[in-house]
């Protein structure tokens, strides 16, 4: 309980103190994190929407490998792409490993399908005559589909909080893609680990406390936005 | 603003930081650019450096690494992960240098081609530590190998890293010139992780285990655990420097993993490893021995 | 055959159209014109086939055979077809409003095609007066009861002033007072509009009190044209049928 306590205290003393490493730890999870959020709704929430809208064969079988995807391990997504990463790899001319971008990269891989799996529930529970209304209002294609993603906001806005929250918290991929380099790919979640495994377990606890507050301060805003116009 | 542009704004708005993605470094927080020396900058500034989780943990790279930057104008890339992975990372061509504490299978490395330069760095040694009572009665052992039997018999808690580290290899040494093969049997417990996770493990659960005197030095406070043997013959825990052979990948920094090298065994930083850890243990965690031979360490 | 049996060319013209679903043809319709400012009625029970017709009409359903003019020129739902369902407008048998205020909804079909805000402002706002409305316009629309809600559904297609103006079954389940006066502003809010009127209904009343032409479907095949109370007799929704939707006391003995 005292460990607890004493991670309360040190979690404020970092923040107040603006402890310079803690700060870049923080900003660099938010970077990372946040990209790899935004590049998966701006891939993720048109390919929803296509897959709920578009009939083609073999159609529900992609739809049940991208709810699959849902569940990839953060791990297994951080080894297949340092594998892919590696100097003797295919993409190793690249020269990403153990750079923020190839975390970003991992993270998209456990987002987007996160994203694009509820994007396609949302969409398809819209009223198919709402559909044919948007259409017969005009619209062109374009239109069309920032209409229904409009009227799909609250589930949408709900699956940007779900991808977010899936990257920001994982330390698997992030881990094995980054390497945790001090000053160069070390975020919130692969310092609490090293800060374990050597033993400070107040300071794990602290940083540990700072990424939830971080989490809930991004939703916070999100959920606001979400729930706009509606009863509190 | 109109219901739903809000949103859109905000994507658009969090789409923005891409371009804050696509920096690949970041510059250490609170160090003076690595390139200060006034020397001119190396062409292909990166070193990657594998090395292992114990040398992390006993804090010596967060003191080699911005001296190395500001004395040669590299960038050092250290990955810290288990010996087997560091030595495999190595033979990949995926790392410039390797720093390493597992002597035998250092040499099968080097003898299948994979490095060009084995340097010595440092040495020290490992402890047998344990829970405070001592129910195996190590302490009264005058050997490390009666110690391990004492062990065995009393079937007391074990804690391996099973992990192919130095360490693990060095306990594997232990347990055969003691003639006993303790794998498998329910007191013998093989976690699979990194010296400090071991170390929590063990403390928990009252196990022995064994332990550099590097991590056991920045560890020892924080855990239930004692020190009932240390030193010794066959307790010697070399470090060495590894440069990987430039023949594998046109990829490899060869003149970077030189510098690092060469730096690692230059008379200031040997005196810089010399006196790490006095100030926060009361002792250093490393003998400095470069330019000493395996041979004359190893009694 | 047109309306005045003069030669003018039909506002909009289906020739030869066939509607398939699955393996059974659900609407074939060999010939129908729309002639400027008339309000077409297309009456029918339920399952007739009158929601295809008017999709097919809306550009929102391609027949599978056939072709639909406007204004004589050919038209395509599967290619480019939102030029021309810009100068339509087509209000469902539900509201179908978006999750906004009403003045958004109304000013929806605006702001797809651009309109200025001023221009956009002066509009919506004189057919929510029109519609008797123009209190709501900052209400969400999900708080609107069902006959607010119709209300704010026709003016979002008459705002857009469209050149054919396509109501399917726009007063179904509304109570008999909100009906009845919303019968009575329509042809007055048409006229203002200066619009041309296809209105898909099942009932008669609604027939005889607003169309000018009437055209009557069964099983996806049209059976009658011509006046409305030809039509209604021809398709057995007569006089005695009409009127049994209202209370008439002075038939009781």
């Amino acid at each position: 309980m005292d460990v607890l306590v004493a991670a309360v205290v040190q979690a404020v003393r970092l923040l107040l103190s603006g402890d310079a490493e803690v700060w870049q730890v923080t900003l660099l999870s938010l970077r990372v994190s946040l990209a790899a959020t935004a590049i998966s709704l701006l891939a993720g929430v048109p390919l929803g929407a296509w897959l709920a809208l578009a009939r083609f064969p073999g159609r529900r079988l992609l739809l049940a490998a991208v709810h699959t995807g849902m569940g990839m391990p953060p791990v297994v997504a951080g080894l297949v792409l340092t594998v892919l990463l590696w100097r003797t790899g295919p993409l190793g001319s690249l020269g990403l490993l153990y750079t923020p971008t190839a975390i970003v990269l991992a993270q998209v891989v456990l987002a987007l399908p996160i994203v694009t799996g509820l994007s396609a529930a949302a969409i398809q529970q819209l009223n198919p005559l709402l559909r044919l209304q948007i259409l017969a209002l005009g619209a062109t294609r374009t239109q069309y589909l920032w209409l229904l993603a409009r009227e799909a906001r609250l589930p949408l806005l709900a699956a940007a909080m779900a991808g977010f929250g899936a990257v920001i918290s994982e330390v698997g991929a992030a881990m094995m893609v980054g390497g945790n380099i001090q000053g160069q790919t070390r975020v919130l979640t692969t310092a609490i680990v090293l800060e374990t495994s050597k033993g400070n377990f107040d300071l794990a606890l602290a940083l540990g406390l700072l990424l939830l507050a971080l989490v809930y301060a991004v939703n916070l805003g999100l959920t606001w936005v979400q729930q706009r116009g509606r009863p509190l | 603003m109109k219901r739903g542009h809000l949103e859109a704004w905000l994507i658009a708005g969090l789409a923005l930081l891409l371009s804050g993605c696509t920096a690949t470094a970041v510059t250490p927080v609170g160090e003076a650019s690595p390139r200060s020396t006034g020397g001119e900058t190396p062409s292909r500034p990166a070193v990657l450096l594998a090395t292992t989780t114990s040398v992390q943990d006993s804090g010596l790279l967060d003191v080699l690494v911005p001296q190395f930057e500001r004395a040669t104008g590299y960038t050092l890339k250290p990955i810290a992960v288990g010996t087997g992975q560091a030595l495999a990372l190595g033979a990949r061509g995926e790392a410039d240098v390797v720093l390493a504490h597992a002597p035998e299978a250092e040499r099968a490395w080097m003898a299948e081609g994979h490095g060009t330069a084995r340097l010595l760095v440092m040495y020290n040694d490992f402890l047998l530590v344990g829970p405070p009572d001592d129910p195996a009665g190590v302490r009264a052992a005058a050997t490390a190998t009666e110690a391990l039997q004492r062990i065995a018999a009393a079937r007391a808690l074990w804690v391996s890293r099973g992990d192919q580290s130095g360490t693990h290899q060095l306990e594997l040494q232990l347990w055969q010139a003691a003639g006993l093969a303790p794998a498998g049997q329910p007191w013998y417990q093989e976690v699979g992780q990194g010296m400090g996770q071991t170390l929590n493990i063990a403390s928990e659960k009252g196990g022995y285990t064994l332990v550099d005197r590097g991590t056991w030095l920045a560890r020892r406070s924080s855990l239930a655990l004692v020190a009932l043997r240390e030193g010794g013959p066959g307790l010697r825990n070399l470090y060495h420097v590894l440069l990987v052979n430039p023949a594998k990948s046109p990829q490899i920094n060869a003149a970077g993993a030189a510098a690092f090298a060469q730096w690692l065994v230059s008379p200031e930083t040997q005196a810089l490893i010399g006196a790490y850890g006095q100030d926060r243990f009361g002792e250093p965690l490393f003998v400095p021995a470069a330019g000493r031979s395996e041979a004359e360490l190893a009694e | 055959m047109s309306a005045t049996g003069q030669e003018a060319t039909p506002l909009l013209a289906l020739r030869g159209v066939r509607v398939r679903r699955g393996s059974q043809v659900v609407l074939e319709v060999p010939a129908l014109d729309v002639w400027p400012r008339e309000v077409l009625g297309i009456v029918g029970p339920n399952g007739a086939g009158k929601s295809t017709l008017l999709q097919v009409m809306a550009l929102l359903l391609a027949p599978e055979a056939g072709e639909v003019r406007f204004r004589g020129a050919v038209v395509d739902a599967r290619h480019n077809p939102v030029p021309v369902r810009r100068r339509l407008a087509v209000v469902f048998q539900e509201p179908l409003l978006f999750d906004t205020t009403v003045f958004e909804n109304v000013a929806s079909g605006l702001r797809l095609r651009g309109v200025a805000r001023e221009a956009l402002r002066t509009r919506v706002m004189a057919w929510l007066a029109r519609l008797g409305i123009a209190q709501l316009a900052e209400r969400p629309a999900r708080t609107l009861s069902l006959g607010e809600a119709r209300r704010t559904s026709l003016a979002r297609a008459l705002v857009l002033e469209p050149e054919l103006l396509l109501l399917d079954e726009p007063f179904s389940a509304l109570d008999y007072p909100t009906r009845q006066a919303l019968l009575s502003e329509l042809p007055g809010l048409l006229a203002a509009a200066r619009t041309t009127t296809v209105l898909v209904t099942h009932d008669p009343l609604e027939a005889r009190a607003l169309a000018t032409r009437a055209v009557a479907l069964q099983a996806g095949r049209i059976v009658a044209t011509g006046p409305v109370d030809t039509v209604l007799a021809a398709a057995g929704l007569g006089p005695l049928a009409g009127a049994v939707s209202l209370p008439a006391p002075a038939e009781r003995c």
